[in-house]
């Protein structure tokens, strides 16, 4: 039998973990982008934009995230698409962030005071400029410190990728842990090297709250 | 192309599901009690305790809070019986439930509780209530109506990840759908119908503690 | 309704300069079920400062708000410089804000912009003004309320009346021809009263037309031209400040004037 030293199963641990950053940033910065869409779609009031995205995060904060990616992964091989799970975790992964951005950053929006809009209006000001020079300045910081802080549930949420085969950190702990029979200490390295990954984040988010009060 | 769905196929196992439905709830509803319990006392102990039980708490919560469910399910589960502590599937899973309610629960509990105006220690206070009566009868019911909806919001979180439990073999919904798309290779309607029923119980549940929490927990529009 | 201004109706065959600035015609307005305002008719001429007085939920602001299109009427005509109010024409609305500028109980000033750049962002913005220009005509509108040196301040570094005289001048960098103010001092510990008021007062005196919901009795005595008071949504008494003030024809107005004096 191989004895393992702890190095060892850190090594492989850390060589996973770089998947778990990567599809952690591919899904935040995706999710954002389609997540703004989304938003501008319900402020602006397109026909159908406000059941549409309500819907749309309903379904998304309302069923597990295991099913999503289940659900990607499968789905997308029904359409014939060569699926990895990579590509499907990603995809998953990409429309939950969106939808939980989304509603994060609609609150943020309709934190900004009332009498905001209708001073910019007062002021002859249409839908855009009122929403682009007066508004959307004063939401984003808001926004920022909750923003921040969805990013640690991101980087949780990609753990639930090894459940489809996709080897970041904690199916590397699996796989590691069918090797050396030592699920204490491995499945301790996994909380660890997660610890390490959202704590600062946590942290940054809990300052940046801080700073927001502050300043009013 | 031709898609063929075959939903009958996955609707015929309805026993199977139900019996994952019973499960997930059973789950939810053992460890919302366990967990809100855990939090109230961990919110008591960072507002009241000394000052190592407010460190211990405070590690507790951020170790929970920044590592993923299902890495703590798996240390449960897979890591403990190395540490000599053998435990069923349910069984660890209502712990690592609890575990992770209870740590979400202390937090949100605790914002409850810091919002208590000081008057009502002080007309607590002159009415002669000792620190445990003040906190059972003055300060915990209007902190939990306040917090209220957060702690529900919550408490879905938790059932909707009890998913996750299926892959160590707990009887619940995930794991119904798991077994019967293994039978009938109807992968993608049986996950749409156990998301479908998941989304339903979202909505249940969150009715339910909506009217279950001004009953029987902090007085209806009273406080 | 008790009118005592034979001004209140223009008279026929009016040449352009009689043309009322503001006119409003049988205007109702309901929220939802509640009526808040039950047929005004009101005509504005160029020049006139009006003070509109009354309880709360007389429908006073709501009047206000309806002018500018912040309040959507629905029935009813109301025209701003001859040109009729159009609710779902933007353009229309546009050019509306354009000739009517408003200041609000609470500021409302823009947080995220220094007070010469909230002063600067409309003209900027809808009249294509260049930001040499804006700033030209920012500094010296700020200097017109008193706070020249103010330009590069936040406005959270300003006291309320220092913020109030500043969204003033925000409103003026438009050059409307209407300014209306909606209980502009109600939201100020009282000895910065003074400051906003006399701001107002100034800008009377120079011709601007006004249209003020206020509880300064003392101050609309002194500076309205006419005195509107409103009871339940409709325009109860209308006259100079002498006589309604000195002479109150009604119960509800004489009331009013005893339960704030």
């Amino acid at each position: 039998m191989v004895d393992f030293t702890l190095w060892d199963i850190l090594r492989n641990l850390l060589l996973a973990a770089r998947w778990t950053v990567a599809l952690s940033l591919i899904a935040f910065v995706g999710g954002g982008l389609v997540g703004l869409g989304l938003l501008v779609a319900r402020i602006a009031r397109w026909p159908g934009a406000e059941r549409f995205v309500a819907g749309y995060v309903q379904l998304f904060q309302g069923t597990p995230l295991l099913m999503q990616l289940f659900l990607a992964y499968f789905g997308l091989a029904l359409f014939g698409v060569d699926t990895s799970p990579w590509v499907s975790a990603a995809l998953a992964l990409t429309l939950y962030t969106s939808a939980f951005l989304c509603e994060i950053w609609r609150g943020c929006v309709a934190a900004v005071p009332r009498g905001q809009w209708e001073a910019a209006q007062s002021l002859a000001l249409n839908f855009s400029e009122q929403l682009r020079h007066v508004v959307l300045p004063q939401a984003t910081r808001i926004a920022i410190a909750p923003t921040v802080g969805f990013l640690v549930q991101v980087i949780k949420g990609t753990a639930l990728a090894s459940v489809i085969g996709f080897v970041e950190l904690t199916k590397a702990g699996t796989m590691i842990t069918n090797a050396t029979f030592q699920p204490f200490l491995v499945y301790s390295c996994v909380a660890l090297m997660y610890f390490l990954l959202c704590f600062p984040v946590s942290l940054t988010a809990r300052a940046l709250e801080r700073k927001l009060h502050d300043r009013r | 192309m031709r898609i063929e769905f075959d939903f009958l196929a996955v609707l015929a196992q309805w026993p199977l599901l139900l019996h994952g439905v019973a499960w997930t709830l059973g789950l939810t509803a053992v460890s919302a009690l366990l967990g809100v319990g855990l939090g109230v006392a961990c919110a008591w102990a960072r507002s009241q305790g000394p000052r190592w039980l407010r460190w211990v708490v405070g590690a507790y919560v951020e170790l929970i809070r920044n590592t993923p469910f299902i890495v703590q399910l798996f240390f449960v589960f897979f890591g403990l019986p190395a540490a000599g502590v053998k435990l069923t599937p349910e069984t660890a899973a209502v712990i690592a439930m609890v575990v992770n309610l209870g740590a979400y629960a202390a937090e949100i509990v605790r914002a409850g509780i810091d919002a208590t105006p000081r008057g009502q220690f002080e007309a607590a206070a002159s009415l002669a209530l000792n620190r445990a009566q003040t906190f059972i009868h003055v300060v915990l019911p209007p902190a939990l109506r306040k917090v209220w909806p957060a702690l529900t919001s919550q408490i879905i979180i938790v059932m909707l990840g009890s998913a996750v439990c299926g892959q160590i073999s707990t009887e619940e919904l995930s794991y119904a759908a798991n077994l019967i798309q293994s039978r009938n290779f109807r992968a993608f309607e049986a996950y749409i119908i156990a998301t479908g029923i998941y989304l339903l119980l979202a909505i249940g549940v969150r009715g339910l503690l909506n009217w279950f929490g001004p009953r029987f927990i902090f007085g209806g529009r009273r406080g | 309704m008790t009118v005592a201004d034979p001004l209140a109706t223009p008279a026929p065959h009016a040449g352009l300069t009689d043309a009322p600035v503001v006119d409003i015609r049988q205007l109702r307005k309901s929220f939802g079920h509640n009526e808040v305002l039950k047929g005004i008719d009101l005509q504005v001429r160029r020049g006139e400062v009006i003070a509109i007085i009354g309880k709360s939920g007389s429908g006073k602001s709501t009047l206000l708000r309806c002018i500018n299109g912040l309040e959507v009427f629905q029935s009813g005509s109301l025209a701003v410089d001859g040109r009729p109010l159009l609710h779902d024409n933007a353009a229309a609305m546009r050019e509306l804000r354009q000739h009517v500028g408003m200041i609000f109980q609470s500021f409302n000033l823009f947080p995220h912009l220094s007070v010469g750049r909230n002063v600067m962002l409309a003209p900027g913005l809808v009249k294509k003004v260049t930001s040499t220009a804006g700033e030209q005509r920012a500094r010296q509108l700020l200097a017109r309320v008193g706070l020249a040196e103010k330009f590069d301040a936040w406005p959270d570094q300003l006291s309320g009346g220092q913020q109030q005289r500043v969204a003033i001048a925000r409103a003026l960098a438009m050059d409307p021809a209407v300014l209306l103010c909606d209980e502009i001092t109600s939201a100020l510990d009282p000895e910065l009263v003074g400051e906003v008021l006399r701001v107002v007062e100034s800008l009377a005196d120079e011709g601007m037309t006004l249209l003020m919901v206020t509880h300064e009795m003392g101050f609309a005595r002194k500076v309205s031209d006419r005195v509107i008071f409103m009871h339940q949504g409709r325009v109860h008494e209308m006259g100079p400040p002498e006589q309604l003030f000195g002479q109150p024809q009604t119960p509800e107005l004489q009331q009013f004037l005893s339960s704030i004096s």
